[in-house]
């Protein structure tokens, strides 16, 4: 289990919190003051008041130890700065997301240290044009995919002494076997490629690449004990 | 039987369509303020004008070429027919006779056929009194040279450029919408002249009476000198004489200061109705738009997608910053309230606008802007922002077709990036058309090539496409699994190989660009309704 810092209350951290699967995810939530405590108390989450300019203060919450992953919430972007560039300090590894308020913080943001900047503004506008240029398939998606039913959408690693290595992308044939699609392949030596499976370039699966497909959570879960069960893990 | 006959006739104008087609041609070719044949029309008239003018110049000291004669000929048959179609547009008739004729019956009185000629005649005689109407009749006289007096009308044929330039035009409405002023003004200038001229004559007539003989020669000083001209032919030699001269040249400078600022003044009282004029001539070239209400940060987040993907939109704001900042974006923006029903007809919400887009930061904003929308057009596609999840429903039940929550959409894509950043990133390229393949749907149409026939026949593999499911609301296909519920239908994921495609069903299909569009022809092609046409 994943455990995750949430620095900032608002409706924006609770929303991720929702979207998150909890059996996967402990929580503590970093807030202002007493009030804001027993609000998030209320949620079931553990709270902790302190001051995030202090090093040893965000050391006592489990930065540099526990903590996987921190989420910097607060509304002014030169908060987030600030936790952003101590957390990097004191943890090299560690997943830090941030929000942004103004688009010109991002930057800033990056070069502190932060893996992912999420501006809500702007993904809103992107999601408003995906709906206009294509109703039909962010409608499907978001009814699925992204909404509640139980289709989703992952990614696969192909582990070690796997014996999915060696076989060409094209004789993959998930969907009648495990009823899924198999959208691509990223490459583990060019990370950032995605492979379609349908290219006219055959891609050979080696260790670590990682497969992206389709399907319900049920045959997702199935594939992925067999992969692990034939390799030993 | 007299009127029998013309009452038939006038009917048949009434509900001929040809009539109706004939009249629409000639009102978008003359009077259309916004008809791309009326632009061209306006630009060849400019240039035959303006070749006509130079050609009576040129006949001045050379005697007219044949070719000159000709063209001035077909000029002018020009622009007779121009002045006789005008006036035709101008009313019509057969409306008049057949209102006075329903009048009649309605009443129980003979038709009175004397009141009606005077109906139309008076109508007629209205557009002829005009001033654009009377400049193109003066524009035609100068071509009868037979009367020299004529020629003289030559410049009336250079106002009729007036018709033809925009700009031009333009500076006539500013000029009429300041008339009180510019009366006002005209009344004291020509006191003041009238002072000016009487004040030299009795002051330097009897001592510069070399000078100012008379008092025309006293009104055309005065005029000189009251426009900061002064050519100097005339100068006073009295004390006197000098006196009015100075009081004329300091109150001249008042009045040519009036004058410059009542003009200013009239073209900013007009600019913010022009601008939106021009913006609502652009918004009808487009074949459709996007209308976005409110531009604040999601609205400019929007405009920019919209922007990159080259499509049209109309932004509409209240806040006069939003307003400028997209203007300066270089956008077209309508700086009035969203809600106004006014606003959004205007914008085209009834015409040719494809989606309305409520994008403030304030809930109700948003659910009024979004019910005006739906009032007003209730097929049009209606994306409302929704800043609080209580809200949600309330934007729905006013008419939204989506809503959307800036905090619940980022709140997603945090929780997608932190359990499969790759995958969710694919699945976006995907979407978003940055990778070099697609997603896209195509539909089953009745008797086309696939309606009928399993997906295994389809063979997909062989046309490099990747089927990921079906769209239907079709219940023959209930009994397949992998089926999930939609608005009004289901979407069936991975459909087997026996899946029997149905008319109505939409595939969801993967691939190169190049690939979908070359299967989505087929498809067309195949169809017989599309085929036949």
């Amino acid at each position: 289990m994943k455990r995750i810092a949430v620095f900032g209350y608002s409706l924006m951290s609770l929303e991720v919190i929702k979207q998150l699967n909890e059996e996967q995810y402990s929580y503590i939530f970093i807030v202002k003051n007493e009030s804001e405590a027993l609000l998030v108390a209320e949620q079931g989450f553990d709270t902790k008041i302190i001051d995030f300019r202090n090093d040893e203060a965000i050391k006592s919450v489990g930065i540099g130890e526990n903590i996987d992953i921190l989420f910097c919430f607060y509304p002014k972007d030169s908060d987030n700065v600030f936790l952003t560039i101590s957390a990097r300090a004191l943890d090299n590894k560690l997943t830090i997301i941030a929000i942004v308020d103004d688009p010109e913080s991002a930057e800033k943001l990056l070069a502190a240290g932060a893996n992912k900047i999420i501006d809500p503004y702007e993904i809103c506008g992107r999601k408003t044009h995906d709906m206009l240029a294509k109703p039909d398939i962010t409608d499907i998606l978001d009814n699925t995919v992204f909404g509640r039913h139980d289709l989703h959408i992952a990614q696969i690693e192909i582990p070690k002494n796997s014996p999915l290595q060696q076989t060409k992308t094209s004789t993959l044939l998930l969907a009648g076997t495990y009823n899924l699609i198999i959208i691509g392949v990223v490459d583990k030596v060019s990370f950032d490629t995605l492979h379609f499976v349908m290219d006219e370039k055959e891609h050979t699966l080696n260790t670590g690449d990682v497969l992206v497909v389709l399907g319900p959570a049920r045959d997702i879960k199935a594939f992925k004990e067999e992969i692990d069960a034939v390799t030993g893990i | 039987m007299l009127t029998q006959l013309i009452l038939a006739l006038v009917t048949f104008q009434q509900h001929s369509p040809y009539y109706k087609k004939t009249k629409q041609f000639f009102y978008h070719l003359l009077e259309a303020p916004d008809s791309r044949l009326k632009s061209r029309f306006d630009k060849a008239m400019i240039v035959s004008v303006l070749f006509s003018v130079f050609l009576l110049i040129d006949e001045v000291d050379t005697p007219a070429s044949s070719f000159e004669r000709i063209f001035e000929h077909l000029l002018i048959a020009l622009f007779i027919l121009e002045y006789l179609l005008r006036a035709w547009l101008h009313s019509d008739v057969h409306h008049i006779i057949l209102t006075q004729y329903a009048k009649a019956l309605y009443l129980n009185h003979p038709m009175q056929w004397g009141n009606v000629a005077k109906m139309i005649i008076a109508q007629k005689v209205a557009y002829m009194l005009t001033p654009l109407a009377i400049i193109d009749l003066l524009a035609i006289l100068p071509s009868f040279r037979s009367l020299t007096v004529f020629r003289a009308l030559l410049i009336f044929r250079l106002f009729k450029l007036f018709r033809y330039f925009k700009s031009l035009r333009l500076f006539a409405e500013v000029l009429e919408s300041k008339r009180f002023e510019l009366y006002t003004l005209a009344i004291f200038l020509s006191f003041l002249i009238f002072i000016g001229s009487i004040g030299i004559y009795f002051f330097e007539h009897a001592a510069n009476g070399l000078q100012v003989r008379n008092l025309f020669d006293a009104l055309y000083w005065s005029i000189v000198t009251v426009t900061s001209v002064g050519y100097g032919d005339i100068a006073p030699q009295t004390t006197g004489g000098r006196l009015v001269a100075i009081g004329l040249i300091l109150t001249g400078f008042g009045v040519l200061s009036f004058l410059i600022s009542i003009i200013v003044s009239a073209v900013n009282d007009k600019m913010h109705g022009l601008r939106e004029n021009s913006i609502y001539a652009e918004l009808k070239h487009y074949k459709s738009f996007v209308i976005i209400c409110g531009f604040g940060r999601v609205g400019q987040h929007i405009a920019k997608q919209l922007e990159k993907h080259k499509q049209h939109f109309i932004i509409i704001d209240n806040n006069e910053i939003n307003a400028m900042n997209a203007r300066h974006l270089g956008y077209l923006v309508i700086h009035a309230d969203a809600s106004k029903n006014e606003v959004l007809i205007n914008a085209g919400i009834k015409q040719k606008a494809s989606a309305v887009l409520c994008t403030t930061g304030d809930d109700v904003v948003n659910v009024y802007i979004t019910l005006t929308s739906r009032y007003l057009n209730s097929s049009i596609r209606i994306i409302s922002r929704a800043n609080h999840p209580q809200n949600v429903k309330k934007l729905y039940q006013a008419g939204a077709d989506n809503v959307i929550q800036p905090f619940e959409i980022a709140a997603l894509v945090v929780a997608q990036y932190i359990g499969k950043p790759v995958a969710f990133e694919a699945i976006l390229g995907v979407i978003r058309e940055e990778k070099q393949f697609i997603m896209e749907t195509l539909p089953v149409c009745a008797g086309s090539m696939i309606d009928g026939i399993t997906i295994a026949e389809l063979d997909f593999e062989h046309r490099k496409l990747m089927l990921i499911g079906v769209v239907s609301a079709n219940p023959t296909h209930r009994k397949h699994k992998n089926s999930y519920a939609l608005k009004n239908q289901h979407f069936y994921f991975n459909p087997p190989p026996f899946f029997i495609l149905r008319s109505g069903d939409l595939l969801v299909v993967l691939g190169r660009e190049i690939g979908i569009a070359y299967f989505r022809e087929q498809l067309k092609n195949s169809n017989p309704k599309e085929s036949k046409r």
